[in-house]
């Protein structure tokens, strides 16, 4: 029967994780609160992060995006911030499971639960987001492409938590497509996003054990047509899908080379509407 | 069994009691308070039967536990209730036939007020996407939908 913490600062938080042991964080709880009811995760205390506030920040500092730890889906879908060359991020959480998941999922958790389908994954990869997570020891700061190790494996140490993820400041559009059995809570059999700011970028979701970012450096942006084929294949290369329940891996891989020639069209035209979803009709 | 002290306001009522600390708050609200109408469904966050309006946005009770409701606002479909009678959510959904074995009727119920109270017209589109998280396997949904257009004045057609 795990204790509930609930500290109001981070030194309270640190004070309560001395007294505690085998302590898990709780943000939005749409993955911890399941797993644990299902009782796959066992643990001695859940500590309730939201109410520390350097966990609520959402804003511009130094030209940079930063979103609190705490910061719902929802919120990011609302917010003025998250549009423009940020606009990558709706995209993606709009995606995310349903509307009442996304009023308490937030984007930390997202990236914590290490899923290699996270929705919010690939479209932070290429934004060149960063962690910043505070422990006892101090703050640490961790490049997103760094972040992950293996499934629902990621590099923070059980006495981290995540105060912020940062985004660099950045021009340019992005593209997030997803492909999923129906609408609403299914998770994505494959999620691709593209980023075009003089470079080019892709990630990818759902095909591997982690999400993988493709950096192609800087391409003059009529390239981005001509070397479509060559493109597309270089990403295709990077996916390293199996097949599951969701979907075979022939049909992962075929769908990672439509999307990957999808958004690059999308990219390469920048009159045209980014936003497009690929759900299951 | 450890239990924390919990204060919060249901439907407007303000409660302070214990409850367990792995107590979710669809637990606090059926097995504690007595709030039998929100219901509990997958467990898992799928179904959407749990749904409640916590501090003005609609969330599956299921999956938030308890004590992360300290000196919430909660609503339920027990405050839908005028002065004894039906609201104008519930008359409508009877009236479209948007209801047949109603398990999931006090979440989608919820989930549409969430979506009235922000946006006092909503298109189609506005409404399937409040509603996306909202099971039903009796109705195929076009009653529901036509429910909530009605009871938002909108125009309706069947």
């Amino acid at each position: 029967m795990p204790a509930f913490l609930q500290p109001s600062s981070l030194s309270e938080a640190w004070s309560a994780l001395k007294e505690n042991e085998d302590v898990r964080f709780l943000a939005g709880g749409t993955d911890l609160i399941v797993l644990m009811r299902q009782g796959a995760v066992k643990c001695g205390a859940v500590m309730d992060v939201k109410k520390i506030p350097e966990l609520s920040v959402f804003g511009f500092k130094d030209g940079a995006l930063e979103i609190g730890g705490a910061v719902t889906c929802a919120q990011i879908l609302e917010a003025h911030e998250t549009e423009g060359p940020y606009g990558i991020l709706k995209q993606a959480a709009v995606t995310l499971a349903n509307s009442l998941l996304r009023n308490r999922a937030t984007l930390a958790g997202n990236l914590c639960n290490a899923s290699p389908g996270g929705d919010m994954i690939p479209a932070s990869l290429v934004l060149g987001a960063s962690v910043v997570a505070a422990s006892p020891r101090g703050e640490r700061e961790i490049p997103l492409k760094d972040f992950f190790l293996g499934v629902k494996k990621h590099v923070l140490a059980r006495d981290e938590i995540v105060l912020r993820v940062v985004f660099p400041k950045i021009q340019g559009g992005g593209v997030y497509l997803k492909k999923r059995r129906i609408r609403g809570h299914d998770l994505a059999q494959v999620g691709v996003a593209g980023f075009y700011d003089g470079g080019l970028r892709f990630a990818l979701g759902a095909v591997g054990p982690t999400p993988v970012l493709v950096d192609f450096g800087r391409i003059p942006e009529a390239e981005l047509l001509e070397r479509k084929a060559e493109i597309v294949e270089t990403v295709a290369a990077e996916a390293k899908p199996i097949t599951d329940i969701r979907a075979s891996k022939e049909y992962r891989l075929a769908m990672t080379r439509l999307f990957a020639g999808r958004i690059l069209d999308a990219l390469s035209s920048c009159s045209r509407p980014l936003a497009v979803e690929e759900a299951a009709q | 069994m450890n239990r924390q002290r919990i204060r919060l306001k249901v439907n407007g009522q303000a409660y302070d009691t214990l409850c367990s600390e792995n107590a979710t708050l669809l637990t606090l609200l059926r097995e504690d308070l007595g709030l039998t109408g929100t219901k509990e469904g997958c467990g898992a966050g799928e179904c959407g039967a749990c749904t409640v309006i916590l501090n003005g946005r609609p969330v599956n009770s299921c999956m938030v536990l308890a004590l992360e409701c300290q000196d919430s606002e909660v609503r339920t479909i027990e405050g839908e209730t005028v002065n004894g009678g039906l609201s104008d959510l519930q008359k409508a959904f009877i009236e479209h036939n948007a209801l047949q074995c109603g398990f999931c009727t006090p979440g989608m119920i919820m989930s549409a007020r969430a979506l009235l109270d922000k946006n006092p017209s909503p298109t189609r589109e506005d409404i399937c996407e409040a509603l996306e998280g909202n099971l039903c396997r009796c109705t195929g949904y076009e009653p529901i939908i036509a429910a909530v257009l009605s009871a938002a004045g909108g125009e309706v057609n069947e």
